[in-house]
């Protein structure tokens, strides 16, 4: 929705006194707790998940590893897929044997099991399909007026993908250029079917035309790398990520009241009351690559 | 129990008329002599009797004495008294006067009149008018004179910040205020977000804000109530008036239809920064559109003494877009019949049409697209409202009546188009009706003691077609149907009514105080469903369902009211007690636009607001203006919030103070001053982050909401308004205003949130967002002949 951009830019002219300031806060600390960051694909490479510890919010220090643990992905017939801490860096590992081995198959579910001191913690994701992106286009762009730290002129992507028939299919799309993932939080794009949310009647379509745009959280220069990722993802990944996306960028006017991101990870022991943060899911996934070729560039589309 | 009801009230305002003597009536309209504009309010008092009554909001009055002659006096607040002796003999007195403005305030013009001090004896609590002339003397947000702005600088009336739209009263939501204009329902009272209100000032007569003591006649929200009434139109002689600002340019016209008859008035507003914009745009900027307008229109005749017909109607919006468009505005229309049936019973009955609605639009240019997004949302209702006064005696006004409201809903449906395929998403529309009967009687026991009391009966139904969801128990968690109901057209799904109960006392204490008590019970079948900060143009507003209860408050209110030096200074201290039942809130993440299940991501709880509200207003004189302090506290208890603990509501600020300041130098230059200071607002802000996939997120331990507070706000705005010696072509009269708002640029936090560092992810930062980071002056012109 870059259109969104022309909305604010008339805010802008209108009252264009708004302004942001970092300033200094003080904040209560909370106690310590174990951060499991567990999302793995169907892809043969080195799988990782990452144990840390949380920090006080203005902690000017660098990530806490959490590290001795033991980390254990089982698929839905019992097969233990241990991760290990290789360099002892809290970041634990799983790497292909044979060419072409990997851990996830479409259809099925995948426990997670994690012990970190005496505290054992588990959960559970299921791989769901996801769609080929068909193809990639792109045309010329140019902003009227230069947005925040993004280009003004280039050339805009468009992928195209079309969601299987049956609701509920949710996604998340990933844009890399020349190798680099668009990362900032407000990046995340989350699709519902074809669409945005849930609904059920965007289903089976050719995603709608601003999930197409999300090839393109910034626009493209002539040889650029385009590389676009389609993760299938479960509904309560979904939900995960929309409000990682939330929390991350939630300033001005009409911002939500902030909350706590909830986890999917759970206690093993249910009277443990040491509970963890982060999410675990596991994802098929589709892409493309391409680089960008000025001669093959399309006609500016209408309203674009 | 109601007939025992019933019983107690025919005794009760039978007290005092048990020997019935021959008695004969006064009736008629107080206007104003200048333009015909009915007075609302304006005060007929019999000295040597001590009884009087004040003029209904047609300037309507009807008085019910003894034989005899008398010396009646009309007054109204800034108008010259009127005496008149009336023989009330043989037969019923009809009497239509016309008051004189006085010239200007500043002549101190002592009015003799023992009914001055109205803010002591009537039975109204809570009740705050501002005077249209003094919102036009206030400094203001670039110069735009702006009712909604004015009226939070009032004791009880607060905002969550700047730029939001609407305001707050003794603790409710934006969507517990009931803003009528001329008896309409107005759903988004904004231009711009928030910036500026609706109300062309151009076209409104007076404003009234209704905070506690509600009368029985007024019901659907929780909270207050604001009646904006709009002028009629000068009944005398063709006017013009107007004026370019900053932000609008203004123009209204007014003329009768026929003399003393019948008027008309239109009153139009544009923005205008595109057309200036205009000439510097190129490319695709050039087919750019971004200006909101209103159009205000009323008419009026009178088809003889006993009828007289009134028609108004809004129209406003707010446009913008490129390619793509986005646009908001309201519609209401109501057209109105006041009948007199006799001397003693009046009638008005209103009915009207509101809408709120907006659009948006992926391609404006492309007809048939591809690919397309085109989104609408909208609420429409339809409504008569029949209200009667009996003027039974001088001691008892008996008010009762009804209204019927039919509502439809569209709460959001979107067109998605891609690839030549089109979707329909979103939800599908939904039906109301809402029922209310009343009854009300305001008697006076004796010199000192008045009383005001009154029950409502609502009703509601929510009909088909449609779907209705159930839900299980509420966890704090979005929760999914469990089961789905279909019903057909018209059919009822489910059904609420309500008693609302309300009572207001007046007890006189000497000459220039009273001590007033009220109690007031009200129902809202109608819920703005909002999770941001600020409410905006996409917030929709959503019916009381199977699922959403009607939200229920009870207000108790007590204050001492007193005069000093002659009604120069008008005091007021009130303290209140409010509990909100069905309060609405969203769970994190809530989707609340184009979700058919969103019932399933509100959850429901209790509200409470309590406080004291301090004011004092020097009314005459070359200085004057108000002072008010409101000490209050507002709260909510939702489970699967806040650990299921009370929590500060996003606009509870504990102290306020308010002034506003007027100085009439001479006839044709006047300043004006603002101060407000408020408690910075609560805020939500995490203890601890974790890192998850290379974002520093959030995190709050104790899983507390609004334990924080953003810095204090306080701001100073000044106004000079400097009329133009020449007559403007010959009788006309020109004005510049020159204003200045946030004199002391001060950076007025509207919120303070985290984020994680832009340049290094694993960071993170708080961020003060202010609306206004600067001094903003403006300069506006004003015409009139």
């Amino acid at each position: 929705m870059k259109n969104i951009q022309w909305f604010y830019f008339f805010l802008i002219l209108l009252v264009s006194t708004a302004c942001t300031d970092v300033i200094d806060l003080e904040t209560e600390a909370g106690e310590t707790q174990l951060v499991i960051d567990a999302w793995v694909t169907d892809e043969s490479k080195i799988q990782t998940i990452k144990l840390s510890l949380t920090q006080p919010y203005f902690d000017r220090g660098g990530i806490v590893p959490a590290k001795g643990a033991t980390v254990i992905l089982f698929s839905e017939d019992s097969i233990p897929y241990p991760f290990i801490d290789l360099k002892n860096d809290g970041n634990y590992v799983w790497q292909p044997s044979v060419v072409g081995e990997k851990i996830l198959e479409v259809g099925k579910q995948y426990a997670l099991y994690v012990k970190y001191g005496a505290e054992e913690y588990f959960s559970i994701s299921r791989v769901n399909r996801v769609p080929p992106i068909d193809s990639i286009n792109y045309f010329k762009q140019k902003y009227p007026v230069a947005p925040t730290d993004l280009r003004q002129e280039g050339y805009q992507v468009d992928f195209y993908a079309r969601d299987p028939l049956g609701q509920g299919d949710c996604y998340w799309v990933r844009a890399y250029r020349n190798d680099t993932l668009f990362d900032k939080p407000s990046q995340i794009l989350t699709v519902y079917d074809a669409s945005f949310s849930p609904g059920g009647s965007a289903d089976g379509l050719m995603f709608i035309l601003p999930i197409r745009a999300g090839a393109s959280p910034d626009l493209y220069n002539a040889n650029d790398k385009v590389k676009v990722e389609l993760y299938s993802i479960p509904p309560e990944a979904f939900y995960f990520l929309q409000l990682v996306r939330t929390e991350s960028t939630n300033g001005g006017i009409f911002a939500t009241v902030p909350s706590n991101i909830p986890t999917n990870i759970q206690p093993l022991d249910q009277n443990n009351k040491k509970q963890v943060l982060g999410f675990f899911a596991v994802s098929a996934v589709s892409s493309i690559e391409t680089v960008v070729d000025g001669s093959k560039a399309i006609p500016k589309p209408s309203g674009r | 129990m109601y007939k025992l009801l019933l019983a107690l009230l025919v005794v009760f305002m039978s007290i005092g008329h048990a020997a019935a003597q021959e008695k004969l009536t006064i009736s008629g309209y107080v206007k104003d002599a200048k333009n015909g504009e009915a007075l609302l309010g304006a005060t007929v008092f019999v000295p040597t009797l001590g009884e009087g009554v004040t003029t209904n909001d047609y300037g309507f009055y009807s008085l019910t004495l003894p034989r005899g002659t008398y010396d009646i006096s009309f007054s109204y607040v800034s108008y010259l008294e009127e005496k008149r002796q009336v023989k009330l003999e043989n037969a019923n007195v009809k009497l239509d006067l016309e008051l004189k403005e006085s010239a200007l305030v500043l002549e101190t013009v002592t009015i003799s009149s023992e009914r001055v001090d109205a803010n002591v004896r009537s039975i109204e609590m809570s009740v705050n008018k501002v005077d249209m002339r003094t919102i036009q003397k206030m400094p203001a947000l670039l110069g735009e004179v702006d009712v909604i702005r004015s009226i939070q600088f009032l004791p009880g009336v607060t905002t969550v910040g700047e730029g939001a739209t609407g305001f707050n009263v003794r603790g409710g939501n934006v969507d517990q205020n009931l803003v009528l204009l001329d008896e309409a329902p107005v759903f988004n009272s904004s231009h711009l977000f928030g910036f500026f209100s609706v109300f062309n000032p151009d076209a409104v007569k007076d404003v009234k804000l209704i905070k506690g003591g509600i009368p029985a006649e007024y019901g659907g929200r929780v909270s207050s109530i604001l009646d904006v009434r709009m002028k009629e139109g000068n009944s005398k002689k063709f006017a013009a008036s107007g004026g370019i600002g900053t932000i609008f340019s203004r123009l209204a016209l007014e003329t009768p239809i026929i003399k003393d008859k019948g008027s008309f008035i239109v009153a139009a507003r544009r923005s205008y920064i595109d057309v200036l914009a205009k000439p510097f745009l190129s490319g695709d900027l050039k087919d750019s559109r971004f200006y909101f307008y209103d159009l205000t229109a009323k008419a009026n005749y009178q088809i003889d003494d006993k009828n007289t017909v009134f028609l108004s109607g809004y129209f406003g919006r707010d446009v913008f877009g490129a390619d793509f468009g986005f646009d908001w505005g309201n519609t209401t229309a109501s057209a109105r019949w006041n009948h007199i049936f006799n001397d003693k019973l009046f009638l008005n009955t209103t009915a009207f049409f509101s809408n709120y609605d907006y659009r948006l639009q992926s391609d404006l240019r492309e007809p048939n697209p591809q690919d397309a997004f085109r989104w609408n949302s909208n609420i429409k209702n339809y409504s008569v409202k029949p209200d009667f006064t009996y003027y039974l005696n001088s001691r008892n006004k008996i008010s009762f009546g009804g209204q019927m409201i039919y509502y439809t809903f569209q709460p959001g449906k979107a067109e998605a188009i891609s690839g030549g395929e089109t979707r329909v998403i979103g939800q599908d529309s939904k039906y109301a009706i809402e029922y209310a009967a009343y009854f009300g009687n305001e008697q006076k026991l004796g010199k000192n003691f008045t009383l005001q009391y009154g029950i409502r009966y609502s009703m509601y139904d929510y009909i088909g077609p449609g779907n209705a969801y159930t839900y299980g128990p509420q966890t704090g968690e979005r929760r999914e149907p469990i089961s789905t109901q279909t019903y057909e057209r018209g059919e009822r799904i489910t059904r609420y009514g309500n008693w609302e109960p309300r009572f207001s006392a007046n007890i006189g204490i000497g000459d220039a105080s009273s001590i007033k008590v009220s109690y007031n019970r009200m129902a809202q079948y109608l819920h703005l469903l909002s999770n941001t900060a600020a409410a905006s143009p996409l917030d929709v507003w959503t019916p009381t369902s199977n699922n959403i209860k009607p939200q229920l408050s009870d207000q108790v209110a007590l204050g001492l009211f007193k005069n000093f030096k002659d009604n120069l200074f008008e005091t007021s201290v009130e303290v209140y007690y409010k509990s909100l039942q069905n309060q609405v809130d969203y769970i994190p993440n809530s989707d609340l636009l184009l979700n058919p299940q969103l019932e399933g991501d509100l959850l429901f709880g209790d509200g409470r607001a309590y406080g004291a509200e301090f004011f004092i207003k020097k009314t005459k004189g070359k200085l004057n203006g108000w002072l008010s302090y409101t000490l209050s506290r507002t709260e909510r208890q939702i489970k699967g919030l806040n650990n299921n603990d009370w929590f500060p509501s996003r606009f509870d600020k504990t102290h306020v103070l308010n002034f506003v300041g007027i100085y009439d130098l001479n006839e044709r230059v006047s300043f004006s001053l603002n101060f407000t200071y408020g408690t910075g607002t609560p805020a939500t802000f995490p203890t601890s982050k974790f890192i998850w996939q290379g974002y520093a997120l959030p995190h709050n331990f104790y899983a507390q909401r609004n334990g924080y507070r953003i810095p204090d706000y306080h701001r100073v705005d000044l106004a000079a308004i400097v009329k133009q010696k020449k007559k403007l072509f010959g009788k006309g009269e020109g004005e510049w205003v020159f204003s200045i708002y946030n004199l002391y640029n001060r950076r007025n936090a509207f919120s303070v949130y985290v984020r994680q560092n832009e340049d290094n992810p694993s960071q993170t930062e708080a961020v003060r967002y202010s609306v206004f980071g600067s001094i903003i002056p403006a300069v506006t012109y004003n015409f009139k002949f």
